[in-house]
């Protein structure tokens, strides 16, 4: 921490302080990021080899852990394709503009007490605000490769994360409606004074796990992706780096909207002995573990059960339970 | 009752589910680190191949072509000749076509010396056509007519 207070000095004398600030921490995130990315496509891999009673990557050092980097590299050195047909801007912008949204709302979560990169007032709100955001990119991605296949799974996306969102919102209001304040940070310090809002909110709970595991793209809610129907989806037409754009927002998304849950329901920095960040990692990767296992039990739903399931069954229970909550909110306090 | 019974069944059936897949990843690995280690294959019909005899250090085909009118797909060619001072035919070639072979067996049943047999080889792998075609002799050396003592 000293270090870096000192190397943020050193850059202000350059740069200016909200420069240097805002340098150092784009930096740190988007290194951490990467890393995360690395790690959480091995972890990935090698839980779904155990999962099956296989083993996963082996080869690459050891225990298959240097995996992810080969994987990199050969990406990295991946010929660059761009269709002819293709919205060429578009098709351009779209793997960049997809990181732009997870990045903010990395920036959002608070880490521990004092270090957190940005204390929002409103940061919950925020953070749905632009996780809607990462639609956008994937179907700008979709309709620009101008690919029937794309485009197919481009708009699943833009349905399913519409519908989604909704239950995600809704669980997330009623962690607000107790806690009483859209500030992350004072969230955590609600729960701290309480119990996690876990045990106060089950229900919530649960139906914010179904969200971002809808949200993330990740089976059994694959729909945009779904490999055995649309080839690759909106992401069909995206060779070398640009792919790994869209692959690396995807794990970052998971990581992200985990911490994010984490955050609300499991007590965020909260725990004994560690220090408040590495809590934090670790009730997110406990999150992001449960998803993993999630994928790999269930089978893909069919495009209209998915739909069904998210307008009839979650938005009303979201709804029994944000209305069930405002009463007794208001009958105890 | 009956709307609320099926969600609990369906929620319940997840749960079962997650309890599958959490008791397999538990376990160990069934798989075998496959070019690291090799598995048993003593009982696995491979394509065929002579027998060597521990008595003799050769085969012991005696041209007899019975392999050759029993096989329904043609896969052999076997030519022999009368060594020096024998009474039996020794093969100088024997040649089964792999890739019309179908492993029914017939010749290991019919061969009238028992020398020929299923082999444990199932990794063969080919870039060309000619390359199917084993020269069953080859494992006996330069001279296969006479290599080891002739019986």
């Amino acid at each position: 921490m000293t270090l870096l207070a000192a190397l943020r000095g050193r850059l202000a004398g350059f740069v200016g302080d909200f420069l240097a600030t805002w340098l150092l921490g784009a930096v740190l995130i988007m290194a951490f990021l990467a890393f995360n990315v690395l790690f959480l496509v091995l972890a990935e891999r090698k839980l779904a080899g155990h999962f099956q009673r296989r083993v996963g990557p082996m080869e690459v050092g050891p225990h298959g852990s240097l995996q992810s980097i080969a994987d990199m590299v050969k990406l990295l050195g991946k010929q660059i394709l761009t269709p002819v047909a293709t919205d060429r801007f578009v098709y351009l912008l779209a793997p960049l503009l997809i990181f732009l949204p997870t990045l903010c709302v990395a920036s959002l979560i608070p880490l521990a007490g004092a270090e957190a990169f940005a204390n929002q007032p409103y940061g919950l709100l925020v953070i749905v605000a632009l996780s809607g955001v990462t639609v956008l990119s994937i179907f700008m991605a979709g309709w620009s490769s101008n690919n029937k296949y794309s485009v197919l799974g481009a708009m699943r996306s833009v349905a399913q994360v519409i519908a989604y969102e909704i239950p995600v919102l809704l669980a997330a209001l009623s962690v607000v409606m107790i806690a009483q304040t859209t500030n992350l940070r004072q969230i955590v310090e609600a729960q701290h004074n309480t119990v996690w809002y876990v045990l106060v909110q089950p229900v919530a709970a649960i139906l914010f796990f179904i969200g971002i595991t809808a949200e993330t793209n990740r089976a059994p809610f694959d729909i945009p992706e779904a490999e055995s129907e649309l080839v690759g989806g909106f992401h069909t037409e995206y060779s070398g780096m640009r792919f790994a754009m869209f692959f690396f927002a995807e794990y970052t998304n998971m990581l992200v909207l985990a911490a994010l849950g984490a955050t609300l329901f499991l007590g965020g920095w909260l725990g004994p002995w560690l220090p408040g960040p590495v809590w934090l990692l670790i009730k997110s990767y406990a999150v992001i573990f449960v998803l993993i296992w999630v994928r790999w039990t269930y089978p893909r739903l069919r495009f209209d059960q998915l739909m069904s399931f998210a307008w009839k069954v979650l938005i009303p229970v979201a709804l029994v339970n944000l209305v069930v909550t405002a009463v007794l909110v208001h009958g105890i306090g | 009752m009956g709307i609320l019974r099926r969600f609990w069944i369906g929620a319940w059936s997840l749960v079962v589910g997650l309890k599958v897949t959490g008791y397999h990843l538990v376990r160990g690995r069934v798989t075998l680190f496959y070019p690291h280690e090799r598995p048993d294959a003593s009982h696995w019909n491979g394509p065929i191949e002579l027998v060597t005899f521990p008595a003799t250090g050769t085969h012991d085909c005696i041209a007899c072509n019975a392999c050759v009118r029993v096989c329904p797909s043609d896969c052999f060619t076997v030519e022999g000749k009368r060594p020096e001072g024998s009474k039996k035919m020794r093969a100088t070639t024997f040649l089964l076509d792999f890739s019309t072979c179908s492993l029914c067996g017939l010749c290991v049943d019919v061969c009238p010396t028992d020398t020929l047999q299923y082999s444990t080889r199932y990794d063969e792998a080919f870039y060309t056509r000619g390359e199917t075609v084993n020269d069953l002799l080859k494992p006996f050396g330069e001279d296969p007519t006479f290599a080891g003592k002739p019986t």
